[in-house]
């Protein structure tokens, strides 16, 4: 499967402008992190900078998204897997500059493309303590300790996104139950072990 | 009536003509009742079940079924008095004797508190307000083959599953951890059950 279509190589070429390497670099960082509907936005603040048309930018963003992407999907992680994506024509020192820069990110996109996918609202934070209960309606004196678990949990991660909601949650648990969500966890652990041993 | 141990309340009128009552009982139906009363406290729910047996008691005795739950009521005030202040069997039979049944039924009584105490105590802690009560905890975990971002992933993933009881409602809380969280759950839960144990 090619990765990109020829026109948009040749998009890419615009890039030749540029006014420097880092330039180019913070080109790609912000194409891999945006999200396809946000490419619009980009293109238009990139265009000026790169002094082409808003159609021209349009399309360097799109292909530039593309290619990034492309490389994480695959898990491509060598520098040839990488140069031969390019075609025959494409600039010599342009194809080695993104390959580079690609190179440089490539594992934390991937690390981030990892903690984004779609799962159930995941767990980010976990609190416990510890109270004695010395007194309630049914009985005027007690010492019974319990134990109160706040969760903090995310909803909902997107790509590079930057403000996803954390609901805390508190539970509360009787020694009882302790014991019994323990002996779950053990065998968890144990399912675990059997499952890294095969 | 001497300080009761039961209950700082002044205790309602009808008390002392309904021990007097009791005391009319041979010893083998203040047995049989005694029975009846106690396996309602252990078993609370079954309110269904023990008004039948009430109403089984007083056909059988030939007492009137009106009467019988007055009674009812009035010796039901001890155990509950003494189950919210911890009393000891000596306390409840003083209590017993104080509001005017006879020592020999009172002696019974309080022994039956003794013997059922433990379970009725821990009925008590049970019932103690707890907020969000965990239930119940559903597992599973699983393999990432691939997603639409990464073609080949091979992660390891854990869902857990809470049941949580809010108010009167269980509600379903689900959670998905990686496996470096799901150690570090499970060390800290250690520690918790070190700690809980350390104050038992």
């Amino acid at each position: 499967m090619a990765a990109l279509r020829d026109g948009e190589f040749a998009a890419l070429q615009i890039l030749l402008k540029a006014p420097s390497k880092d330039a180019v670099r913070q080109l790609c960082q912000e194409c891999f992190c945006s999200p396809p509907a946000a490419l619009g936005p980009l293109a238009q603040r990139a265009g000026p900078g790169l002094a082409v048309s808003a159609e021209e930018a349009e399309q360097l963003v799109s292909a530039l998204h593309n290619l990034t992407r492309h490389v994480v999907y695959r898990g491509l992680t060598r520098a040839e897997d990488i140069l031969c994506l390019f075609p025959e024509n494409f600039h010599q020192n342009l194809k080695n500059l993104l390959t580079k820069i690609i190179l440089e990110n490539i594992s934390a996109w991937r690390n981030e493309a990892q903690a984004s996918q779609i799962s159930l609202p995941r767990l980010v934070d976990m609190d416990w303590r510890v109270d004695i209960k010395t007194s309630s309606d049914s009985i005027m004196r007690m010492a019974v300790p319990t134990c109160l678990l706040q969760l903090k949990i995310q909803e909902d991660a997107a790509l590079c996104g930057n403000n996803p909601v954390v609901s805390a949650l508190t539970v509360e648990l009787s020694k009882e139950t302790l014991d019994t969500m323990l002996e779950g966890l053990g065998r968890i652990r144990d399912q675990l072990c059997a499952v890294a041993n095969k | 009536m001497g300080l009761l141990n039961f209950t700082h309340e002044p205790v309602p009128e009808a008390v002392s003509a309904d021990m007097h009552n009791l005391n009319q009982l041979s010893a083998q139906q203040f047995s049989a009742l005694t029975e009846v009363l106690f396996r309602f406290l252990t078993e609370p729910k079954e309110v269904e079940r023990f008004l039948t047996q009430l109403s089984d008691f007083a056909t059988m005795n030939k007492i009137s079924l009106g009467p019988l739950k007055n009674i009812v009521k009035s010796i039901l005030l001890v155990p509950n008095g003494a189950l919210k202040r911890n009393l000891s069997s000596e306390q409840v039979r003083a209590d017993f004797i104080a509001l005017g049944l006879s020592e020999e039924k009172a002696s019974y009584f309080a022994e039956q508190w003794k013997v059922n105490s433990p379970t009725l105590t821990r009925l008590a802690v049970g019932q103690t307000l707890m907020i969000n009560q965990l239930i119940d905890m559903e597992w599973k975990f699983g393999v990432t083959a691939g997603s639409s971002e990464l073609e080949k992933v091979g992660s390891i993933f854990l869902q857990l599953k809470l049941v949580i009881k809010k108010g009167s409602q269980l509600e379903n809380v689900y959670v998905e951890l990686t496996l470096p969280q799901f150690y570090s759950f499970l060390h800290e839960m250690e520690r918790v059950k070190t700690s809980l144990e350390s104050f038992s």
